[in-house]
């Protein structure tokens, strides 16, 4: 009865085993199909979306009028209104010659990787908002000093594109008078930047607004306060105060009510194109601006569309403004040099390495040994279906984990196995005294392991997840096989 | 002051040297870093077939004889592929272009393949997002370190750990400039995997001198 309970679980163990390293084929349309889950693979092993970031040598034309001074909104004239106003056309390079150093060279960079690392802060924000997986990212960026050139990996995912498209921007803020174009605000005034969420309840549109929050400095606030307190819709009867408009503004008479509404208005640009044209309702005190992006919806899909395209803008903001203006050269989806060839070469070697030590293990502790040796299969096995099924994304330093695991395993199964042979006690009291002097030394490398999971760099957070995994595994896994194979053999 | 047994100094004097010497190493000749992370030329040709890497690989041997060469497909449908290494002269890249036509029985036009420059990526970008998350998780534990183990005397506990882990990381990092280990993707898991193994043995040390002070203290009473 004890050999049928034994050959049992370990026929269980090679069960689990085929289907772990061999897997589950099953017959669709005419081909066979593993149906066990493959690994998750991170950048460094899959591939990378490889960006080149160059500096651009385009020109744009500027319009002056004939003192020199740059005439804004003045690109529709014809030549010949130019003429009649004394205006003249220039080109001029996008990137001044003098701005093109070393030290803006690095600052962009520094920017571009500032931006990457709130790019991820916010994309598992705003997944974590709308219970959706968190986004594993890593990056490598290096700046080319001699050219200004700036290249950067990214993992290849569902944000991709969004990312390539934004981070090259320069992500110049401006707030100007709509009419005189005198620039009122600038990045020098924000402080931060951010989205929030509100309700909306509104006969038109009901459901969830999404808002670009921004935050502006001491100054700042004094500003926009000043603005806020000048650029506002007047409604006055006709007559009043006619004569006492300003010129610039915007007037129209309702003729009716014998009243003049008049429009002082502000145009906010990003990388000198108009997001809006508005005025205030009222005086702005909190040096805070929330501008709502979208309408509101109930569809959390729309929402989170919305939540993106205004944390797109909140981090280019938030970050602040490339001193140059940089091109995507290059845009390349290009694989790893880290071929399926040399993942089987290191898997090869790793069952290598554990032949060698299970069977250092058969001969120290004969038939004991040999039960460890299959409980430690098992292990393996289960540990490996684990980590496909648990969506960990595997990278180098994951795969060095595994190995560690595996390590710890067979550290465990050898103390196990010596303690078992020194004691008289029973298999359960080994077990538990295993247990203590082997998790207590642990305890320090469970805290790092499990502060790497939280940790938002994929490479750190890979190897934290997998190690999670495994101690989880050894703990529950030899309790309850490696202890119970070798108690039914002690009774045999 | 403890006394310190005679193959304790020979272990530390050798790790003195070694650190010495490494830090020499480090300053002079400076890290030797994988050609990942060195300043490059690339090369990309657009296959337009499948293609193996094996056999691109035989082709850059023979041009580019014991120079380190990176391989990899390029896009989804992995017909092109991009050669990375050290240095590509016009010669080589015709060379390679020539080769690479006639083995596949394409026409790639030499005029118009060009090579690219890659910049090298510093060490401290390498290094950078691993550092403020392992002081924040070594603090953690310091804390529990010093909780736990309080009857070994807090401070010294603390202080020793921290020696202990630094002293360590130095030694790898000696031991890779030494012996010229390629600084790259494989460093990064070697200093984690250094700094748990680290964490064990100062646990492990720590669990016996408790174990000992434990059993001093039942003895007395």
């Amino acid at each position: 009865m004890k050999k049928v309970k034994i050959l049992t679980i370990v026929l269980a163990i090679i069960l689990i085993t085929m289907i772990s390293f061999v897997g589950v084929y099953v017959n669709v349309q005419n081909r066979m199909e593993n149906k066990v889950k493959g690994y998750s693979y991170a950048m460094d092993i899959k591939g990378a979306r490889v960006i080149r970031l160059k500096k651009s040598e385009g020109t744009k034309t500027i319009v002056k009028d004939s003192e020199g001074n740059q005439v804004e909104d003045a690109e529709n004239l014809t030549d010949e209104e130019l003429n009649e106003k004394g205006y003249t056309k220039e080109n001029i390079p996008e990137n001044a010659e003098n701005i093109l150093s070393i030290e803006n060279y690095k600052k962009s960079k520094e920017i571009i990787e500032n931006r990457l690392q709130k790019i991820n802060e916010e994309t598992n924000k705003i997944n974590k908002q709308f219970n959706l997986e968190e986004n594993n990212f890593n990056y490598n960026i290096a700046l080319e000093e001699s050219t200004g050139d700036i290249l950067i990996e990214i993992p290849e995912n569902d944000y991709t594109d969004s990312i390539v498209s934004n981070i090259g921007t320069v992500g110049k803020f401006e707030i100007i008078d709509s009419e005189t174009k005198e620039v009122l605000m600038t990045n020098e005034d924000i402080k931060t930047s951010n989205i929030l969420y509100g309700s909306s309840s509104s006969t038109s549109s009901s459901g969830t607004l999404v808002y670009l929050n921004i935050e502006f400095t001491k100054d700042g606030a004094k500003k926009l306060e000043d603005i806020s307190n000048k650029y506002v819709k007047t409604t006055e009867n006709a007559g009043d105060s006619q004569e006492n408009l300003d010129e610039n503004s915007e007037s129209t008479e309702n003729t009716e009510n014998n009243e003049t509404t008049t429009e002082k208005k502000i145009t906010m640009k990003i990388d000198d194109e108009e997001i809006m044209s508005t005025s205030f309702d009222e005086t702005l005190r909190t040096g805070k601006l929330q501008l709502s992006v979208g309408t509101a919806s109930t569809d959390s899909k729309i929402v989170k569309g919305y939540a993106d395209q205004a944390s797109n803008m909140a981090i280019v903001l938030d970050v602040g403004n490339m001193p140059i203006k940089y091109n995507v050269e290059e845009n390349k989806y290009v694989l790893s040099d880290i071929t399926s060839n040399i993942l089987k070469i290191v898997e090869y070697s790793i069952i290598a390495i554990s032949v060698i030590a299970l069977i250092v293990l058969v001969v120290k502790y004969r038939l004991s040994g040999l039960l460890g040796v299959f409980s430690f299969i098992g292990l393996a096995s289960i540990f490996s279906l684990i980590i496909r099924y648990t969506n960990v994304i595997l990278s180098l330093e994951g795969i060095f984990a595994i190995g560690l695991v595996l390590i710890l395993n067979y550290i465990f199964v050898n103390k196990f196995l010596s303690k078992l042979r020194k004691s008289e006690n029973s298999v359960w009291n080994v077990t538990k005294e295993t247990y203590k002097e082997y998790f207590i030394k642990l305890v320090p490398v469970i805290i790092a392991i499990v502060a790497f999971c939280f940790v938002n760099w994929s490479p750190i957070s890979s190897f934290g997840m997998v190690m999670f995994w495994g101690i989880v595994l050894i703990a529950i896994y030899n309790v309850i096989i490696t202890s119970s194979l070798l108690s039914i053999k002690a009774k045999n | 002051m403890k006394n310190i047994s005679k193959k304790q100094k020979i272990i530390l004097a050798l790790i003195a040297i070694v650190i010495i010497v490494g830090t020499i190493v480090i300053y002079t000749v400076g890290f030797n870093f994988d050609l990942k992370y060195q300043d490059t030329k690339k090369l990309e040709l657009n296959i337009q077939k499948d293609f193996n890497i094996s056999d691109i690989k035989q082709i850059t041997d023979e041009i580019f004889q014991g120079q380190k060469v990176i391989i990899q497909k390029v896009e989804v449908y992995e017909d092109a592929v991009s050669i990375i290494t050290k240095d590509i002269s016009n010669e080589q890249k015709t060379q390679l272009v020539s080769k690479v036509n006639e083995k596949y029985g394409i026409s790639i036009d030499n005029e118009n393949t060009t090579i690219g420059t890659i910049p090298h990526t510093r060490g401290r970008d390498i290094i950078k997002p691993y550092i403020a998350p392992l002081v924040i998780i070594t603090i953690i534990i310091l804390a529990y370190l010093s909780i736990r183990y309080y009857r070994l005397n807090s401070a010294k506990v603390v202080i020793k750990s921290i020696g202990i882990i630094l002293l360590l990381q130095i030694l790898l990092f000696s031991i890779i400039a030494i012996t010229r280990i390629p600084v790259g993707r494989l460093t990064v898991p070697m200093v984690i995997i250094v700094y748990l193994l680290t964490l064990w043995g100062i646990t492990t040390k720590f669990e016996k001198n408790l174990l000992n002070v434990n059993n001093e203290e039942k003895k007395k009473n």
